[in-house]
């Protein structure tokens, strides 16, 4: 299925060396021409999963919290999954476009924009389930601070973590979507440039902020974009520092653990990545654009995955030795109910997914076949998810009393939303590839330069933004 | 102003009769006018309750409106010429928003417990018992305080019927005046088949009725009755009596499948006497149990054996030769032991030892058990100490062979009137299509049910009798202790008196309030020493609401009475003996009254319907209990649905694993099973009574030569605890007498990270005794009727979402086939240092300075992360919006403008999606604050047993305890300081403010 030559045998991140003004008409061809079949099919699923969610939401905020499976035992279930599940998944995009810029890799540029589309996509549909989950959603700006109020002194409790999120996670969303947004700027400029119809060159126009591709807005530009990296950066590793607080700074055997923010945040990376993986085959088959992303880069993220996914083993084996270690009896028989218990296909799929199948990237044959990294990237997806339930669900299920143990059986609307949230994702991340530049062009030249010795000339890229002033 | 007036005349002139123009909608309407169709052509919805449209319409309303406004505005132009008149005349006893306490006796079953209703703005919200009854002190048990609810109950008639059709009542008395003409004519018998009726003065009534009527003849009939008990005592003492026990008084008890600690005669009574008869400062007494299936008492006692009912009268004969040959009685051969022999004579020892301060106790209709029963009694010298047949019991009267008797009479047709008054044989009694068959030959059939009921839809003439809230009364539980019955609502609906009814068929008429005094006028105070002024006596014992005669006539020769030939009784149980163990390879079905359901008399009360059971905690349905042996021999699980064949029929029902539970015997609960009962209790669970044999001259709860077959389907039990070990973790801890004699181990105190509280000048807090607590359950209605508590239904109990706000946790120790049973009521436990209130995001559940854990529903917006920080899993969140009218799912109660009378106006709503939970009555603390306000004291001035929450005030053991932690010298204070107290799960640094006590092993006495 991959008929590229391979690009791994050499340290190239582009494909052949295909001229600026090449790699311009590439990117923008998703653009300009119309998509091909694949997109609409990928888009009418995508879109049913949007509409299904709107009815799920709308029954659920109709009827209330019951239509779930929950119950006086299992508080949350799958509405917080999939809330950390995609706050998860918003980590890879931060990370590859922040950490990776500070540290000048290389490899990123050809991810790196797509990975932050998604990053914001998934905080959007991990928003979603806080508001989702709440028995009074239309009460729900009684988490933000305001002041003053029809309450009096009344303010939020600073002491609650689910606050702590709120902060984190807008933060979160605010400075990606900054940062996504300044590294399309050019883009957009070109786009503009090579628009012919009057709107989009109105649009575009309007959006690139009257890029001129001078010197020194491009000094400015890179200033800038450091100092976001710099922003960004701290982010990354403080909002799944404080989702994993949700859990930690609660009582609950199986909750009650401080290695929960470096381990959520190493999970959330692996999971991030996984879905960037995912991804990225995606596009790359369905956009014909395997020049642009190589299996370089799927070797690299191959990569990243074996390093977090053991981190997240070592998690895993760690809370289990305390388990043992520390003697407290609710949490011991909370671990032996974790691997025995009614939900254990959880855990063993869970162990599967994030432990033994990203293993299977010490192996360079693995890291290069496309068919056998979309296998993995997809379990690296359920097992994440899995995670995440097992976490949540099993230790609600058999807490400190035994008279208050249950069992959580999910409904179909709890089905239905997580489906559903997939649809939003997915139809915002279609549209974002039909209509966005989803490579940066700008970030590509840079390297497609550097790749082909300084003697090319940049000034090739004829339509680049460079000229627009 | 003046336009005021103007548009008021406009208005008037209108009024006045001129013509206005024509106006149509449609042609049709043209053509028919506008008035053949009226405003709204499918009528209005309405919202009276009786469906019926009401005359005023939408239009005449806004009429009569603008017309009163108008008149009004008119009047406000000129000078007033008459003086104002206030619109309501306050009544001096009902003041807004202030409750009255009436005292009144309970009718939710015939022990006639003494009631204090507490009534608010009119109606009765809550029931409590009634202090200054010696008898049942302030408890009730959990039928008694749903019984408020069944007032509210929708499916109540709401007038007299005649064939199904709804008639006036005079009209009805009309018809029934003829019938009764006509039996007086041809000399027909009239019958009058009742229930236990405790009431004297209704028996006058009755007394009137055989005079009357040459034939008459009055059957008593119980649906579990003591039939054989009457008997037994008649064969005994020369009296068909109940005697009156006293539990407190006997050191060693020894019941046979007797749970007189849940329903078996007077259990609120029997429960304060257990309580009263084991307090840790007496020597330790001994409780043993044999029985089939666990009950609650069983579940209490320090021994329990699981035996066969078949062998209840092999373990009563054995004990009886045990006890004979120490008394040195002759002429008793010595029987076979269906138990260990070392058992029985471990227990026998016992009872000798404590001759005149024991008591052997036998649930088993069963005149040859209870004849060994009452003469082991008597060997040991307790009649007339710890069971009393000078002051006999009256609370169970019926007669199974004269039930009997009265339909083999039906079906000969030799019976001409039939008036039934608080019976449903249709339903309960085992020979339901011969009775059904008896009342198509009846000429006139007359009932008083208060719905159309398996038996009332069969009667000529439904002529409701009030519910006993809304009607006068007495009762006379135990001979000499009386207590008044006083309306504290006016009837809902248009029923009556069924005493007023019966005088008026005999031609007396009078109101059941002048009969009722005239009674008392003549026949009670004649026998009070000392009343002289019958008004003051009246008002006096009415305000009381029981009156404890002195005198009572001593039945002559109570113990020379050595009656009753128990040497054929124990050949007669030997004879049975060796019949069932000729039945080979099959098993017993022990049919039992669950605490909840009783005999399905209220199975129409959604409270009791969601209920769980003490032991199983399963709702809404009974279950056949099998023992974990057999369940495992047999391959069932949990809900597979079995078929239990006896001679009598087939059952079918799922399966519950219930450990103690006999090996051989299946057990199922009664009362269920209703087939016209309302919506609630329609076809919930499965009716058994008719599988009940006829034995010797009574009904027997127990069926010999059953078999069980699979049927291959699988039913979701709705249980409210699905996990019954402790799985060692410290939850509830036990102690012995001889560990608590080292004394108290101050438990290590853990450090805190937070800072303490500050405190206001109380701190309440609780205290409960796992030593007294029976699990009876009463407390779980009791809060529920407090704290409009919503009833959630079998689907959402299914899915564990109960919202009760106590709970009472089971638990099972030691081995499956003789487990030790430990009852726990948890609720909120009111920390500290709360893990709810630090994960809110929105401070909706915060501390007092008071150490109350407080619930703010209108801050809460549901993120129930409270609720899974929670370690003691007592948060309930509103799943649904449990009060809409417009959803079937939840379709009780609270959905209807009747049942939300009930509500308790002090305590809100929820709305769904809020959390809430318990609040340790915070309305009742509120309201002993006021009243120390208003004694001019202040608001802190309460004295410690002045608030009583839900839970603590109809507690019959008085297992929980409220108060003022910082007070010394409040009981609860002094509870947490004693050597039992401990809180549960502390090692977490919660500090509970509810404490517990724990479960003494009292051990054998030795």
């Amino acid at each position: 299925m991959d008929n590229l030559p391979e690009g791994v045998t050499e340290p190239r991140w582009i494909a052949g060396s295909p001229t600026l003004k090449q790699i311009t008409a590439d990117i923008a061809a998703p653009m300009e021409g119309r998509p091909g079949k694949l997109w609409y099919v990928c888009f009418v699923f995508a879109a049913l999963g949007l509409l299904d969610l709107l009815g799920m939401a709308t029954y659920l905020i109709a009827k209330g919290i019951g239509v779930w499976g929950l119950n006086n035992s299992v508080g949350w279930a799958f509405d917080i999954t999939n809330f950390v599940f995609w706050i998860g998944i918003g980590h890879a995009g931060t990370l590859i476009s922040a950490i990776l810029l500070l540290f000048r890799q290389k490899w990123r540029t050809s991810i790196n924009r797509s990975a932050e589309a998604m990053t914001i996509f998934a905080v959007m549909c991990a928003g979603l389930f806080p508001l989702l989950h709440m028995g009074r959603p239309w009460d729900a700006f009684f988490i933000f601070p305001y002041f003053p109020n029809q309450h009096g002194p009344l303010w939020v409790n600073f002491r609650s973590p689910l606050v702590w999120d709120v902060f984190a996670i807008s933060t979160y969303f605010t400075i990606s979507l900054v940062f996504w947004f300044l590294g399309l700027i050019p883009d957009l400029a070109t786009m503009r440039d090579r628009s012919i119809g009057k709107i989009k060159k109105l649009v575009f126009g309007v959006l690139s902020l009257g890029w001129n591709g001078s010197h020194r807005t491009w000094a400015r530009y890179e200033v800038v974009s450091l100092i976001l990296a710099g922003l960004a950066t701290p982010l990354v590793l403080s909002v799944h520092s404080i989702v994993s607080m949700d859990f930690a700074t609660s009582l609950l055997p199986g909750w009650h653990t401080t290695i929960f923010p470096p381990y959520f945040v190493a999970g959330a990376i692996y999971s991030g990545f996984g879905m960037v993986l995912t991804l990225l085959i995606l596009t790359r088959q369905t956009m014909n654009l395997q020049r642009y992303i190589t299996m370089r880069h799927l070797d690299s993220m191959a990569k990243v995955l074996l390093l977090t996914g053991s981190i997240v083993s070592f998690a895993y084996a760690t809370e289990f030795f305390a388990a043992w270690y520390g003697g407290n009896i609710y949490e011991r028989y909370h671990f032996i109910n974790r691997a025995t218990g009614p939900y254990a296909f959880g855990f063993y799929l869970m162990v599967l997914c994030n432990a033994i199948a990203p293993q299977l990237f010490w192996f360079k044959k693995i890291r290069n076949n496309v068919a056998i990294l979309f296998v993995i990237s997809i379990l690296v997806n359920i097992g994440m998810w899995f995670e995440r339930f097992v976490i949540i669900v099993v230790s609600l299920h058999r807490a400190f009393l035994p008279s208050g143990w249950g069992m959580f059986y999910p409904t179909l609307i709890d089905f239905g939303i997580l489906v559903g949230s997939f649809g939003l994702f997915f139809t915002l991340f279609l549209l974002f590839i039909r209509f966005m530049p989803m490579i940066a062009a700008w970030e590509v030249k840079a390297v497609a330069v550097e790749q082909a010795g300084h003697g090319a000339d940049p000034g090739h890229g004829a339509e680049g933004g460079s000229h627009a002033g | 102003m003046s336009d005021h007036c103007n548009g008021a005349k406009t208005e008037l002139v209108t009024l006045g009769g001129r013509r206005t123009p024509e106006h149509w909608k449609s042609p049709e309407e043209r053509r028919n006018g506008a008035a053949s169709r009226g405003e709204f052509p499918g009528g209005l919805p309405s919202v009276r309750p009786d469906d019926q449209g009401s005359d005023t319409t939408r239009r005449d309303f806004l009429t009569l409106m603008g017309f009163g406004t108008a008149a009004v505005s008119v009047a406000a132009c000129r000078a007033p010429e008459q003086k104002a008149v206030p619109i309501a005349v306050a009544s001096d006893e009902m003041i807004p928003g202030v409750p009255n306490f009436y005292a009144t006796t309970c009718g939710g079953c015939a022990s006639a417990c003494s009631l204090v209703v507490k009534q608010r703005d009119g109606r009765p919200i809550k029931i409590e018992g009634n202090e200054v009854s010696t008898l049942f002190g302030g408890a009730t048990c959990a039928t008694g305080q749903a019984t408020v609810l069944s007032l509210y109950d929708q499916e109540r008639l709401r007038g007299p019927l005649w064939k199904g059709e709804p008639l006036a009542w005079d009209k009805i008395d009309e018809q029934i005046a003829a019938g009764l003409e006509a039996a007086r004519a041809k000399a027909g018998r009239v019958v009058l088949l009742s229930g236990t009726i405790t009431s004297p003065s209704t028996r006058t009534v009755i007394e009137r009725w055989r005079k009357a009527f040459p034939g008459f003849q009055h059957v008593i009939y119980d649906a579990v009755s003591a039939s054989a008990l009457r008997r037994a005592s008649a064969a005994a003492f020369g009296r068909a009596i109940v005697p009156h026990y006293a539990f407190d008084r006997a050191r060693v008890i020894v019941a046979l499948d007797a749970d007189f600690l849940g329903t078996w005669l007077s259990p609120v009574e029997f429960a304060r006497q257990y309580a009263r008869g084991r307090t840790l400062d007496q020597p330790a007494g001994l409780h043993v149990q044999f029985e089939p299936g666990m009950s609650v008492t069983g579940s209490n006692a320090d021994r329990r054996i699981a035996v066969a009912p078949s062998a209840l009268g092999g373990v009563a004969a054995a004990l009886l030769a045990r006890i004979a040959r120490k008394a040195g009685e002759a002429g008793i051969a010595s029987t076979k032991d269906p138990v260990d022999a070392g058992v029985l004579d471990s227990v026998a020892d016992e009872l000798w030892k404590h001759r005149g301060e024991s008591l052997v106790v036998a649930g088993c209709n069963d005149d040859a058990i209870q004849l060994t029963v009452l003469t082991l009694n008597r060997l040991l010298g307790n009649v007339g100490k710890t069971l009393d047949i000078d002051r006999p019991s009256l609370q169970r009267q019926g007669d199974d062979a004269a039930m009997a008797q009265l339909i083999a009479d039906m079906q000969r047709g030799e019976v001409h009137t039939l008036i039934i008054h608080g019976a449903n044989p249709v339903y309960d009694h085992a020979d339901a299509a011969g009775f059904t068959a008896g009342l198509a030959k009846v000429a006139l059939s007359i009932s008083t049910a208060d719905r159309r009921d398996e038996t009332s839809a069969a009667v000529h003439a439904v002529c409701p009798d009030h519910h006993f809230l809304e009607s006068w009364g007495d009762a006379e539980p135990v001979a000499g202790y009386l207590s008044l019955t006083q309306p504290t609502i006016a009837p809902l609906f248009d029923t009556r008196s069924a005493v007023e009814s019966l005088l008026r068929w005999i031609g007396e008429p009078a109101t059941h309030y002048a009969y009722l005094r005239d009674h008392w006028r003549t026949e009670v105070m004649p026998r009070q020493a000392g009343a002289r002024d019958f008004d003051a006596f009246w008002d006096h014992t009415l305000e009381r609401g029981v009156l404890e005669l002195a005198e009572v006539g001593k039945t002559a020769g109570a113990e020379a009475a050595a009656g009753g030939d128990w040497q054929a009784a124990v050949a007669t149980i030997g004879l049975d003996a060796e019949r069932a163990a000729g039945q080979g390879d099959h098993y017993e079905l022990a049919m039992f009254e669950s605490v909840a359901m009783r005999d399905g008399k209220n199975a129409n009360n959604p409270w009791l319907l969601e209920l769980p059971d003490p032991i199983t905690k399963v709702t809404w349905g009974n279950v056949l209990l099998i023992a974990p042996s057999t369940a495992g021999k047999l391959g069932v699980r949990d809900g597979d649905v079995l078929e239990v064949t006896t001679s009598a029929g087939a059952v079918r029902l799922p399966a519950f694993v219930q450990p103690g539970q006999h090996a051989r015997t299946l057990s199922v609960a009664l009362g269920f099973g209703r087939k016209q009962v309302g919506k609630a209790g329609n076809g919930v669970g499965a009716n058994l009574f008719a599988l009940t044999p006829m034995v010797r001259g009574s009904r027997r709860l127990w069926a010999e030569g059953a078999t069980v077959k699979l049927t291959g389907d699988h039913e979701k039990l709705a249980g409210t605890q699905s996990h019954f070990s402790m799985e060692g973790r410290p939850i509830v801890l036990e102690t012995t007498r001889a560990e608590l004699a080292h004394g108290r181990e101050e438990p290590e105190q853990l450090p805190n990270l937070w800072n303490e509280r500050p405190q206001g000048e109380k701190s309440w807090g609780m205290s409960i005794d796992l030593d007294s607590c029976t699990g009876c359950s009463a407390c779980v209605i009791a809060c529920q009727a407090e704290n409009n508590v919503p009833v959630v239904g079998k689907d959402q109990i299914q899915r564990q979402r109960v919202m009760h706000w106590i709970r009472i946790d089971r638990y099972y120790s030691g081995s499956e086939d003789s487990p030790e049973v430990l009852h726990q009521p948890m609720m909120c436990q009111h920390c500290g240092h709360a893990p709810c209130e630090t994960v809110c995001p929105v401070l909706a559940t915060t501390t007092s300075s008071e150490g109350l854990n407080q619930q703010v529903y209108n801050r809460c917006i549901g993120t129930r992360y409270c609720a899974n920080n929670c370690p003691y899993k007592v948060r309930r969140f509103n799943w649904y919006n449990y009060t809409d009218t417009n959803n079937p799912q939840f379709d009780y109660n609270m959905a209807n403008p009747i049942g939300r009378l009930v509500l308790n106006p002090d305590v809100t709503v929820r709305s769904r999606g809020v959390m809430e939970k318990c609040s340790l009555c915070v309305q009742r603390i509120h309201v002993a604050k006021n009243a120390a306000v208003k004694r001019g004291e202040p608001a802190s001035s309460v004295r410690d047993g002045e608030i009583k929450t839900a839970c603590q005030q109809v507690c019959p053991t008085d297992a929980i305890v409220f108060g003022d932690l910082n007070d010394p010298h409040s009981r609860a204070a002094q509870r947490v300081r004693g050597e039992r107290a401990y809180r549960v799960l502390d090692d977490l640094g919660t500090r509970p403010n509810v404490s517990y006590l724990k479960k003494v092993r009292h051990g054998q006495s030795t």
